[in-house]
């Protein structure tokens, strides 16, 4: 229960703070997007209901601090969650290539998703934009995913005494939805 | 599916998913409604946002002004230089705008700024890959209110698009969603600005009959009701008349520098004169 009181203040400060320092760094042209690492983390770590009621509060407080559509980043956090879910629970997910690849392809999901939708909301192609500001952004958010997965693990360890398990490391095959 | 055994957890899902759809689709015919959650989300992001920035901005301040000692007397003589030309030509504007006062004196024109101005600090940049907005530190508590036209020094910076008690979001010209209607001050071509993210505006719907050039200075139009007419929005940067199609593809570079904003003016409507009136 305090974990459901305490995610949306550490969810503002995440987004505040990666946006600062974003800013800070590459002058707003680039996003440092940490939040979504930690989407795809709790696809691969946490149960079916935590998972996706912590994703929900990420993308709804991204959307209200940074974004200008309430509720776009809402339903890709979430799907970015469900897919990071599914395919923890058929593929082994602890090697840091496949994590680094995985949020790399996350990555371009979104932002083929935001891509799309302004085009057919505002009509407004964005792509020709900059390509390689979204290629550049999402290669960054990749090479950062296996660093934020290993000082989480080292978290876990701290915390717990072992590393959290993935899906397929239950044993059933599954994360207990109820838990 | 396997992990889906309890049929609890497909229905909460669907449900959730339903909720955010809901959400976007009404989000996008209301443009930015304003509802109590958001406004809180705001409220409470604002203090950590003005404790990061400010953390951040003595940092930098410190290292500028390590950097800056360095050739500052070149740069003094340079901006006393600066400083004589500027004051010949002010001398020139202040004769321009006297003459105007008479005229419009004489010509009985109104008025039509009718605004209070609130400065306020940029206390966030949210420039996320496709959204543009800046976070400041007033809100309701000061007369904000969504809509609301925002300046900067040098030109219109955008509109208010969500307040809480104590900070406001603020839609940058810039943003891909935001559209404006515009006029060429040169010769009054009346356009749309359309924000182009880090290519600054596109200008839409000018007729490849119309004479543009580069360097035409673009000002709002004051039609919608929004900005008041005459702000500074930008100056044309390229012009392609090659493209296909009944109109020009017209760029142009804003009047701000969007990444630097660190003082803003909202302008507020002056309600106490119209209700004297």
């Amino acid at each position: 229960m305090i974990y459901y009181l305490l995610w949306p203040f550490l969810s503002i400060l995440l987004i505040v703070l990666q946006n600062t320092v974003a800013d800070v760094i590459f002058s707003g042209q680039l996003v440092l997007e940490i939040s979504i690492i930690l989407v795809i983390y709790a696809g691969f770590r946490f149960n079916l209901i935590k998972g996706v009621i912590s994703a929900f509060i990420l993308g709804f407080v991204f959307d209200c601090i940074a974004g200008s559509v309430l509720g776009l980043f809402t339903l890709i956090y979430v799907l970015v969650f469900l897919f990071s879910f599914f395919v923890s629970a058929r593929l082994v997910t602890e090697r840091m290539h496949f994590i680094a690849l995985f949020t790399l392809i996350c990555v371009f999901l979104e932002e083929f998703t935001v891509v799309l939708f302004y085009n057919l909301a505002y009509g407004f192609d964005i792509l020709y934009n900059r390509p390689a500001v979204f290629l550049l952004q999402a290669l960054i958010v990749g090479l950062l995913a296996p660093v934020f997965f290993y000082m989480m693990r080292r978290v876990e360890v701290f915390f717990y005494g072992k590393p959290a398990q993935s899906a397929e490391r239950t044993g059933t095959g599954r994360i207990p939805a109820e838990t | 599916m396997f992990f889906f055994r309890n049929y609890k957890t497909i229905i909460f899902i669907v449900i959730l998913l339903a909720a955010i759809l809901i959400v976007l689709s009404y989000n996008l015919k209301q443009k930015s409604p304003a509802w109590l959650i958001k406004k809180v989300v705001l409220e409470v992001a604002a203090p950590v946002q003005n404790i990061l920035n400010a953390s951040v901005k003595s940092v930098s301040d410190a290292w500028s002004r390590y950097l800056f000692l360095v050739g500052i007397e070149e740069e003094n003589k340079n901006l006393k230089k600066k400083i004589d030309d500027l004051k010949a030509q002010l001398i020139l504007y202040q004769e321009g705008y006297l003459e105007a006062e008479r005229l419009r004196n004489l010509l009985a024109l109104k008025d039509d700024y009718n605004f209070k101005f609130v400065t306020a600090c940029v206390i966030g940049r949210e420039q996320v890959a496709l959204s543009k907005t800046v976070v400041i530190n007033k809100g309701t508590a000061h007369g904000l209110n969504a809509g609301m036209p925002v300046l900067a020094g040098s030109g219109l910076v955008g509109r208010v698009i969500d307040v809480s008690w104590h900070a406001a979001k603020i839609l940058l010209l810039i943003d891909e969603s935001s559209n404006i209607d515009a006029i060429v001050q040169r010769n009054r071509t009346q356009g749309i600005i359309r924000g182009a993210g880090s290519q600054g505006y596109v200008l839409k719907y000018i007729s490849k009959t119309q004479d543009v050039e580069e360097g035409d200075v673009i000002i709002s139009s004051g039609i919608g009701g929004v900005f008041p007419k005459g702000m500074m929005i930008g100056q044309v940067s390229r012009i392609d008349k090659q493209e296909a199609g009944l109109f020009l593809k017209i760029n142009v570079v804003p009047s701000v520098d969007f990444s630097k904003l660190e003082e803003v003016l909202v302008l507020i409507p002056d309600n106490d004169e119209d209700e004297g009136e």
